[in-house]
């Protein structure tokens, strides 16, 4: 458990956030966010709450609620189209969620872990999935429909007219310079800075192959240049 | 120098302003754009009014009759003020119908546009016949029957939601309408007056029924008709496959979201600016404040006055306001109106 002051640290970071002032105008209390919300059907986990806990400045409850809570959130943002304050909570969650990796709360590796796999096939192939990876023991909730692209796929995928999408382990082809390009945006960015304080070993693991991937493209340069002087 | 006062618009307040100008001796000329003199609570067909508890028509006959019968009232109706020009003590109003008025000043109580719903499909008007606003109550109210639209069902469950065009940052409606809270318990207790097994409910953010308003009507509808209020914004109305409307919403103060099968959601709609408010800018050549509203002048020794000498505004036109405030301001127009035309008078000699 967290002292007080850590936790009054952790709302501090929230609060300072230069979103946060976008995000939170007041509140009217009127509960349109959690009627709306889908997360709040399933679980328990209320956008009234988070804005409520934020607003009345409750650092206890609010570092409570990033145990486990705001991580019930989709995201899908429509708690924001239908507030009448024009409050965001979904981009207060967002904060939160940057402010707990910021932290290195123990909550947020729990939750993050099982991405580091879709994280793993994304630096390698640029992609977060492969259509060789939709087989039916995967995904029960799409019903008789998987049968339509179970069987032959390579003859699926070539029926479609575009070429870089005719793959079967990867769902379309990611150049080499889009690759390095997407590293250096992740890199400037801070993505990479939170994937070293959730995931140390994940963290080394990408940044080895992203080195190679760089030498790679800039040997690939090189021949270019090499090219021109022919 | 004229004396004659223009008045715009024959509702509540502008009936008002014109009683008032014309039982202190002076001339009128009653500009109005529809067929009809009552304003709003006659030709939405109201039902009846708060906090009197008469009947719109008797209530508003009563004004409309004392202008008629004034010697001093000349009325238009069915037209417009198409041009205007000149200086306090000597305007010059062209109307529509090729009349000119020659007037000392005018009082603008040109009222407010009802909500039109359909600007939150969310909440389902528009798209099923039992989803309904409160005029249209009003006027089932006035029919003697409370019935579901869709095939005449006397509903057993009424949801009524607050705030409809009000209150909403999302549809750039930043302002509390005022009466809505009011009309709804008023409407609640009517309903249950002619149906007396049918629940009402009501959704609300706030309970606004200030004043005298809150034992009269928030404090009886509970206690004496036993309406069901809960503190909830409704996400969205659909409907369940019985043909029952369902309102999804969060009870706040159980903090858990709901789905209620309803048989009629009505919605307490908000008060617009008049849809003619730009025209009305752009013919008189005063200011709108930022909601669209007629702006207000410095009010403590201006009272009444717009952002140009010699026009006034009243009621609804300057923001939302009740029927019994509205009548006050025209009535407080009238005397300003003829104060400062004194005044003047008085420089000149």
């Amino acid at each position: 458990m967290a002292t007080y002051a850590e936790m009054r640290e952790i709302y501090e970071d929230i609060r300072n956030d230069f979103r946060y002032d976008h995000e939170l105008n007041g509140c009217l209390n009127c509960g349109i966010c959690t009627a709306t919300c889908p997360a709040a059907h399933f679980y328990d986990f209320s956008p009234r709450e988070i804005v409520q806990l934020l607003w009345t400045e409750n650092v206890e409850q609010i570092y409570d609620a990033m145990q486990e809570k705001i991580w019930a959130c989709a995201q899908c943002m429509t708690c924001a189209a239908r507030c009448p304050f024009k409050n965001s909570p979904g981009g207060l969650i967002a904060i939160m969620r940057e402010v707990s990796i910021k932290h290195g709360m123990q909550s947020a590796k729990d939750v993050l872990r099982p991405f580091g796999r879709v994280m793993l096939k994304l630096i390698t192939t640029g992609n977060q999935l492969s259509p060789d990876m939709i087989q039916p023991d995967h995904f029960p909730d799409w019903g008789p429909n998987i049968q339509k692209v179970e069987g032959d796929l390579k003859t699926l995928r070539k029926a479609i007219p575009v070429r870089t999408l005719q793959t079967t382990d990867t769902a379309w082809e990611v150049s080499l310079k889009t690759s390095v390009e997407m590293y250096t945006i992740w890199e400037m960015t801070g993505v990479m800075d939170s994937l070293q304080i959730v995931d140390e070993n994940l963290f080394d693991v990408i940044e080895d192959f992203i080195d190679e991937k760089r030498e790679d493209y800039n040997d690939w340069l090189e021949t270019q240049e090499d090219r021109k002087d022919d | 120098m004229q004396n004659t006062v223009l008045v715009v618009g024959a509702g509540p307040a502008g009936l008002a302003a014109a009683a008032g100008v014309a039982e202190s001796g002076n001339k009128v000329v009653l500009v109005e754009k529809a067929a009809q003199l009552g304003g709003t609570p006659i030709l939405s067909g109201y039902a009846k009014l708060v906090p009197s508890g008469e009947w719109a028509k008797d209530a508003m006959g009563r004004m409309v009759k004392r202008v008629e019968e004034s010697k001093n009232v000349q009325i238009y109706k069915e037209t417009k003020v198409t041009k205007f020009a000149g200086e306090p003590g000597k305007f010059t109003a062209t109307l529509a119908n090729g009349t000119s008025v020659e007037c000392g000043s005018v009082i603008l109580a040109t009222g407010f546009t009802h909500f039109d719903s359909i600007n939150k499909p969310e909440w389902g008007f528009g798209t099923y016949e039992d989803v309904v606003t409160t005029t249209q109550v009003e006027q089932m109210v006035a029919a003697g029957k409370v019935a579901c639209p869709s095939d005449g069902r006397v509903p057993e469950r009424v949801a009524i939601l607050l705030c409809v065009g009000s209150r909403d940052r999302q549809i750039g409606r930043e302002w509390c309408s005022k009466i809505c809270c009011t009309v709804s318990t008023n409407l609640a207790m009517e309903i249950k007056e002619l149906s007396p097994t049918t629940d009402v409910f009501i959704y609300y953010m706030d309970i606004r029924t200030f004043g005298l308003y809150e034992d009269r009507f928030y404090w009886k509808s509970q206690e004496e008709f036993k309406t069901k209020f809960v503190k909830a914004r409704i996400a969205e109305v659909t409907r369940a496959p019985d043909g029952r409307l369902l309102v999804k919403g969060e009870d706040t103060l159980v903090k858990r979201p709901i789905v209620i099968p309803m048989d009629l959601v009505v919605h307490a709609v908000g008060m617009d600016p008049n849809e003619d408010n730009p025209e009305i800018a752009r013919v008189f050549g005063v200011g709108l404040e930022k909601h669209g509203f007629i702006e207000r002048a410095e009010h403590y020794t201006n009272t009444c006055g717009t952002t140009r000498r010699g026009i006034y505004a009243v009621g609804a036109a300057l923001a939302p306001e009740t029927i019994d405030d509205s009548i006050s301001q025209g009535t407080a127009a009238a005397m300003r109106a003829l104060a400062d035309m004194n005044a003047l008078v008085q420089k000149t000699a």
